[in-house]
Order: C-alpha cells, then structure tokens, then sequence
C-alpha cells in the first residue's frame, strides 16, 4: 500500500496550542500516516475510526464523553465510529494542560466544534467534486456525505485522501442549537464504561514496566523538619530491599517534604519498610507544637487586628457602623476547617531518567506544571521530560499539584536507568495532601429600613493556596484567588457598599485546589450569613434573597464572565417550588435554600433540603433539591452524575471530614478517621437541569457549594440554631439512618 | 520465599511471595490482575474487595497464603466481556465516575445478590457502606443493584 502522510497544517488554534505546537506528537502522529488529520483534535482513519484526541484529562468528571460528543455534533460522526485517545504531554511541543476549575467544557467547546464543521465541510466538498454537482446538494450524517437527489452515499473513509486535498475554509458556519443532534443527547454511556465495570481501565498506579522498582517515602510528619537519620538495621528483616537515600525538599511550586525514600525490588517489602523504618527528624526549624486548635485560635485572633489588605469594591463602607449593639446589625464568625481530597486511586507516579530525560507515567491534572518545576529543580529544560498520561480515579484538585511527580523524578534520577513506581499509601495521602485552606470569616453587615445590608463587611483570615501552589509566599496578590466566590468582586446580591478585609496566617500544612475551593468557603459563608441576615429583618430566605436580586441588572462581574441575576432568580425559585417552600410542616421540620453563582464557569445553581433533627442531633433529609442551569449541557447524564456526586462531596466536608494537626502532624490516616460519606448516609437528591441554549458552563464543581449553605440553613430552621463551624460532627450531629 | 498454589478466576496460580503478603498485592503485582484496587490497606475502604469462596473480602487485609485451598474471583473473573449480569446493570445505570472504586462495588454486590437475591435498600445500605465512592456514585450503585437483582433473577 502507498502509505501517504495526509495530515494537514493550518493555523487553526486549540485552546491556546497551535497546531505546530501540537505535531507530531510522539506515539501518536507517526503511527498511521494513511489517516487524515484535519485538525490536532481529530484523526480520520481509512478503517472507518474517527480518533478524537482529548487534551483534558480524565478524573472521572466525563471528558472523554462529553469532549468527543462536541466533535461528533459538527463532524456529523456516529458516535459508534469514535474513538477517544488522551494525548500525552510533551514539554517540547505541549501548551497549557492543565484540567480544573470546572473549564474543560466552556475551553474546548469552540475549539472542538471548529474542528469538526472544517473537517465536515471539507469532506462535503470532497463528495460534491466526486460526483459533480453543488455542494448545497451534499448533506453530511453518521459519518457519511449523502446526495440528497441521486442518495448516493459516500462514507467519510473512502473520501479521506479528497477531503485532506479541498481547501481549508476560512470561516464555516457552526451548527444552529435547534439542530443539535449529539450534544443534550439523554442517556449517553460513558466511552469507558466496559473497561471500567470489567476492571480493564488502566489507571497511573496500575502501570507495570519491565524491570520496574516500587518506591515508597517515609516523610517527615511536621512541615520545614528535615532528616536527621535513619537506621537501615530497623528494616533488616525485609528482603527485597534496592536502596534507601534522603529525599530533598524541592521547594517552591513543588512543597514536598524532607524524607528517606525506600526502593524495593517488590511493593509488599516497601510497604513494609516504610511501616518499620526507624527515622530521626531534625525539627530545629519545625513548629512541632502547632495545633489546628492554635491555629483555630491565631485564625480568630486576626479578626480583632489590622489587615493585610483591604479590598474595598463599592462604596464607602464605615465600619464603625458595626457595632454589635446597633439597631440592624448582624455579626457572626464562621469556620471553615482543613480538608484533605482523599482520591479513591492515592497519588503516584512512574519514572525513568535516561539518557538525561525523564519520562513520567501517571495521572495529572497538570502535568505542564510537574514537567517545568521538576525540570528547574533538576537544572534540565521542560523538554526534558515527557509525561505519559494516564485516566485518573479521581483528582478533585489534588492532582494539579507537583509533588508526587516531582518526588518520583528525584526517586528516578538516583536510580538512573531503572523505572521506579512511586505509590503514596493512604496514610501519606491523607497526611501528606494539599489541603483546602482553613479560613476564618467574620461577616458584620448593617440592614436598612429597606431590610436590606446596606453595609456589608466580609474579614476573611486564611492562607492563600496560591503561596503553595505558586510559590513567592507571602505575595499580597495571591488573596484575590481567596476573595472569589462572592467575598468582594464576584458579590451576586444587592450590596451598595461592600468591604473585604484579607488576613494572611501561615498554616501548619501544606495548601492546595479543592473541588470548588474557595466557594466551599466564601460562598457558603454568605449563604449562610444572608439567612442570618433574612432573620433579623423577619423575613424567610427565599424572599430575601430575591429582594437582594431583584434591582441587579446582567453585567460583566470580577472574574472573568457575565453575571444574569435573572438565571439566579430562576434556579431559587424552582428550586423553592420543588420543595415546597410555603407549604405547612410538622413540628420539628426546618427548610433551608441557598444558591451559587460559579462565576467563571458559568453556572447558577440552588440547593434546598427539608430536615429535621432529633435530640441526639440526628439530621433526617427528608428531602433534597437542586436546580442547577450550566447553559447548553452536552451530557445530560453525565452532568446529573456530577450533580449527584457534588452532593456527596458537599455533605462529606460539611458533616464528617476535617484533618486536624497535633504537634505539628496530620492526625488522619484513612477513612475510619478521615471520614467521607457513605452509602447509609443520604437519601437521593431530587435533580432538576434547566433547559438553556446559553454558552456551556462547568458542571465539575458547581453544583458543589450551595448543598453546603442550604443544609446549614435547613439545620438552622429545624432547630433554631445556628451552627457556624464545619464539620457538624464536631458538634455532635450525625446523620440519620436511612 | 514459599510457594502457594491459588484458584484465581477457576485458574491454578502459582505465587511466590512472602506468607504475610496481602492477596491484594499478589493479585496484582505477581498475576496482574490490576482490575482489583488498592484504596487503603487497612480494610476501610472497600476498594479491594474480592470474593473468597463467594463472600467478599477485603483483599488488602486477607495474606495470600491464607487463600490456599480456596477459590478467589476478581473482577476480571465475573465474565469474559462484560456480561455479569451485574456488570451488565452498571452499564444500564451509567454508574462510574472516575470508576476507581467500581471493581470494589461490583465485587461486593455479587456477594451481596449471593445473601439477598432481592435486597432491599436498608440490606443494600448496610452492606454497601463498607465501599468508599468519592465520586458519590452511590445513588446509581444502589439503583443498579436493584437492575442487577432483576436480571439475575431473569437469567
């Protein structure tokens, strides 16, 4: 066979690469030169295959369903001809990699589709040359050109070669919202369904290599101690012991610890080791005595001193107006706690240096980040390392961080030649993790005759991700990532006068992205604060929420998109009607409503659950709401399986999960005391996805923040009291058997 | 280092390792069999869980030399393509997520249906609350349990 290479250069951009930066990419461009590939999204096999490369990775929130079934939509492909590749990062030609923050969807979307109605239209003039007529007569579907006199038929495979010889064209018309045939499709499987549910998925830690090593760390439990020593003749007993050697802290961007790391020719042995190896810590630059209860302490301390930065959005806030005596005004101090992510598949990662590169094999959320700061700590260029992704068994934020990655570089380098598999068990995992900030809130706000807070004041005392995440500790500019979720720029409510006052506390562990973050935070704060608010002005929580959006009009807000307060309005009220906010309940049942506003992916979303508590604060749900409206949804099922899934993750932080330090070190090891959600803990949770033609939104974490507030409320309404601190099981309550 | 002769999957196996090695780690490092996950080591998860003589176990807390004598079925072992009828309700469902915990669930739920054929949702929520999902798939697991008692009783 002639074997032609019909791969096609434009400058056709995705999502910030271009196609130079694209291709070839190793393993993946030179290995069917008889396809074509139109765009670096999509490759046309002649055995019929449609390769649609997802360049977000997978952790479970759907990527390589919904990615590939925007493709599908302007390719006019059956999805049955679909087949979806990850594509690995290459430091030498890759661009920006990274998944989170619930964009993968608002950042591929146009991308993807411009990929697909070029590759269409070229394949409809390939079609309408063949049999000479206009290419008005030549419609495309299910992967085939059909002439709609003659019906002849085309299949894309047999026009590969005339396609890839048409003219690109400059600007093809996307599809009409009405014609939308894949994307809202109801009922779609997941593309990996059968190798998940048959044990086939291949996930980072499953990854086995000729000659590999098993690599365990034995890190030092306080934050800044460093290895003293270690006594090899406390493992002497376990055979299959390769080499035991100090592992360096690799600084800024990368946060890992001081330890003694333990290759192993086999992972039971290491494991072992790592249980009994006997390790002398040097803590001369360590706080060995911090606590979360110090901290706790610090965090509230802050509230009564001089901030670092006051960020003062609208209008002339007078904070002497705050005085707790007052005639309207409301103050109260939350706490938020830290948290660790807890990912089913625990951090690791595979590494071989050769020939002065690396080459990594994992999962990573951003894998751009391992490559270049794990470059720089080594003195080599990005390019040096190659990054072989892999799907993830969860990510949630933990895996955008470096340190795994780069600790297994450092493993790899001293065993230079040799691929070592680094595993963190999941005591490391839960000691050891970037946790979401613990923050202190103190919201004072003074209601007008109008009921409204004409004065709002939000002093949040927290550590910013970022001065772990980004380095430069200490940076005034890493606290706007802290403000975001409506504590100043991103406010959603009717506030004519609105003051942030940011303190910055150094935590006792390291920080890092949470599934929805600072909106687990600032968000929840407010919605809880705003029914302490509707209280005072004697008023239930749905009616003051709509009086504090009712005079807001759609416009540009901090961020980075489009506020609607109309979307807003629309998710509360459906969300009140579905759980009957006026109807007349029995003694002892409370409900609570809140609502989110995930600014830069787009998404409005109300939670409501109906509770009631019994003496020993037992929480009964007995019902539970949620309206979300993310614009066009592209995967109904999969979004309902996120929407699902984010309540989980709500209820496990506000109920049962918090890590808490003593003397310097984590105190959790696993889930019988870090503890998560079960299957006995909640009933069902009533779903409703407004139906919108408006931009697609992020649906990874936005359905995350608002179940937190609303329950609280709920909680609050069921009992008359207040609670101000998370996670409840601190306070005694438990959910309710089933 | 003392040999165990297994009956994984209706296979002989033969694994050398030492005799406090974890099934777990026997099944998937020495045979292969990666479909069954290593979530926590300490049996608090779930993640792990085979079925020994059809009752589940968490592999991670079982020594494989204890499992001489017995049969031990993974995921990999349930069909050759998907078609358990269990297997098969979790594609109706859609259940995964990241899917990470899955083998777990799946391997439980077989026993469970072995217990209950037709388990109610207090039987399923007792059983099943010994399997972390933290992608909060629990809602569709217990659907799909129900799915799966259906077509079990069909078959």
């Amino acid at each position: 066979m002639r074997r032609r290479d019909f791969i096609k250069i434009s400058s056709m951009t995705v999502g910030g690469w271009t196609l130079a930066q694209l291709l070839p990419v190793k393993g993946l461009a030179a290995n069917a030169p008889e396809c074509w590939q139109p765009s670096p999204l999509v490759r046309l096999c002649p055995d019929g295959k449609i390769i649609v490369y997802v360049v977000k990775q997978e952790s479970g929130q759907g990527v390589q369903t919904s990615l590939p079934m925007i493709m599908a939509e302007e390719l006019e492909a059956d999805l049955k001809d679909i087949v979806v590749e990850a594509m690995p990062y290459d430091a030498a030609k890759s661009g920006d990699y990274s998944t989170g923050g619930s964009t993968s969807t608002i950042r591929q979307y146009q991308p993807l589709r411009k990929a697909g109605v070029t590759a269409r239209e070229m394949l409809i003039a390939a079609a309408a040359k063949e049999w000479n007529v206009s290419i008005e007569t030549c419609k495309a579907e299910r992967s085939k050109v059909v002439n709609s006199v003659t019906g002849q038929e085309f299949a894309y495979k047999d026009l590969i070669e005339k396609a890839s010889k048409m003219p690109v064209p400059k600007d093809p018309a996307l599809k009409n919202y009405k014609d939308f045939r894949v994307i809202g499709k109801q009922g779609q499987k997941k593309t990996n369904l059968k190798e998940i549910v048959s044990g086939k998925m291949k996930y980072g830690i499953d990854l086995k290599l000729p000659g590999m090593l098993y690599a365990v760390i034995v890190r030092c439990p306080v934050l800044n101690g460093k290895v003293k020593s270690w006594d090899p003749a406390s493992i002497s007993k376990v055979d299959g012991i390769v080499q035991l050697f100090e592992m360096k802290e690799m600084g800024d961007q990368i946060e890992n610890r001081s330890g003694v790391a333990i290759v192993a020719n086999n992972r039971w042995s290491a494991l072992k080791a790592q249980q009994r190896l006997k390790v002398e810590w040097d803590l001369s630059k360590a706080d060995a005595t911090v606590s979360t209860a110090s901290y706790y302490k610090l965090q509230e301390s802050k509230l009564k001193e001089k901030a670092d930065l006051i960020y003062n959005e609208k209008g002339d806030v007078v904070t002497d107006s705050f005085d707790a005596n007052a005639a309207g005004v409301v103050k109260a101090v939350y706490r938020i706690p830290f948290v660790a992510h807890a990912t089913m598949e625990p951090p690791n990662c595979t590494a071989q240096f050769k020939e002065g590169k690396f080459e990594l094999w994992g999962g990573f959320q951003n894998p751009g980040k391992v490559a270049s700061a794990g470059a720089k700590y080594f003195n080599l260029k990005a390019a040096d390392v190659f990054i072989n992704l892999q799907p993830m068994g969860g990510g949630f934020g933990r895996k955008l961080s470096a340190d795994y990655g780069a600790e297994a570089m450092q493993i790899a380098k001293v065993m230079e030649g040799k691929p070592v598999q680094l595993i963190f068990t999941r005591a490391d995992d839960i000691r050891f993790d970037v946790y979401r900030p613990c923050s202190t809130h103190q919201l004072s706000a003074k209601i007008s005759a109008s009921k409204k807070p004409d004065q709002w004041q939000h002093h949040i005392v927290i550590s910013p991700v970022m001065d772990f995440f980004q380095g430069n500790k200490g940076n005034p500019g890493w606290f706007s990532a802290e403000a975001g979720g409506g504590a100043y720029g991103d406010m959603y409510y009717d506030i004519p006068q609105l003051r942030a006052p940011m303190t910055r506390t150094m935590p006792p562990v390291s920080l890092g992205w949470w599934r929805s973050v600072n909106f687990t935070y600032n968000n929840v704060v407010i919605e809880c604060f705003v029914d302490e608010l509707a209280k005072k002005a004697g008023m239930d929580g749905l009616s003051y929420r709509l009086n504090l959006l009712a005079g807001l009009q759609k416009g540009p807000i901090k961020g980075g998109s489009v506020y609607d307060p109309r979307r807003m309005e629309n998710v509360l009220k459906q969300c009140a009607e579905k759980i009957g906010w006026n109807k007349k309940r029995a003694a002892g049942r409370g409900v609570g409503i809140a609502c989110c506003f995930y600014n830069h992916a787009k998404a409005y979303t109300a939670h409501a659950f109906e509770v009631s508590v019994n003496k020993e604060k037992q929480v009964k749900i007995h019902k539970a709401i949620v309206v979300t409206d993310i614009g066009t949804v592209i995967d109904p099922d999969g979004l309902t399986n996120q929407v699902q899934g984010s309540y989980v993750w709500a209820m496990s932080a506000l109920m049962k999960s918090e890590i808490t330090v003593l003397n310097g070190a984590v105190q959790q090891s696993s889930f019988f005391d870090f503890e998560v959600v079960r299957m006995n803990d909640l009933p069902p949770i009533d779903i409703t996805i407004v139906q919108s033609t408006e931009e697609p939104g992020g649906a990874g974490e936005t359905s995350v923040p608002s179940a937190m507030p609303a329950m609280m409320n709920a909680i609050a309404a069921a009992t008359n009291i207040r609670v101000r601190e998370m996670p409840l099981k601190r306070l005694g309550y438990s959910f309710a058997s089933l | 280092m003392p040999q165990y002769s297994l009956q994984v999957n209706g296979q002989p196996q033969t694994v050398d390792v030492p005799a406090d090695m974890p099934l777990l780690w026997a099944l998937r490092d020495v045979l292969d069999l990666t479909g069954t996950k290593y979530g926590c080591g300490v049996g608090s998860c779930g993640s792990c869980t085979v079925l020994i003589d059809g009752k589940a176990v968490k592999s991670c807390q079982y020594p494989a030399s204890a499992c001489v004598g017995k049969q031990v079925t993974t995921i990999e072992g349930l069909s050759a393509d998907a078609t358990h009828p269990v297997q098969q309700a979790w594609i109706d469902m859609n259940v995964p997520q990241c899917g990470y915990c899955q083998s777990g669930q799946i391997m439980s739920t077989v026993a469970l249906l072995k217990q209950y054929p037709k388990p109610t949702d207090a039987q399923i929520n007792e059983v099943m609350s010994q399997v972390v999902c933290r992608c909060g798939t629990y809602e569709r697991i217990r659907k799909a349990i129900h799915k799966a008692a259906e077509l079990s009783a069909k078959s």
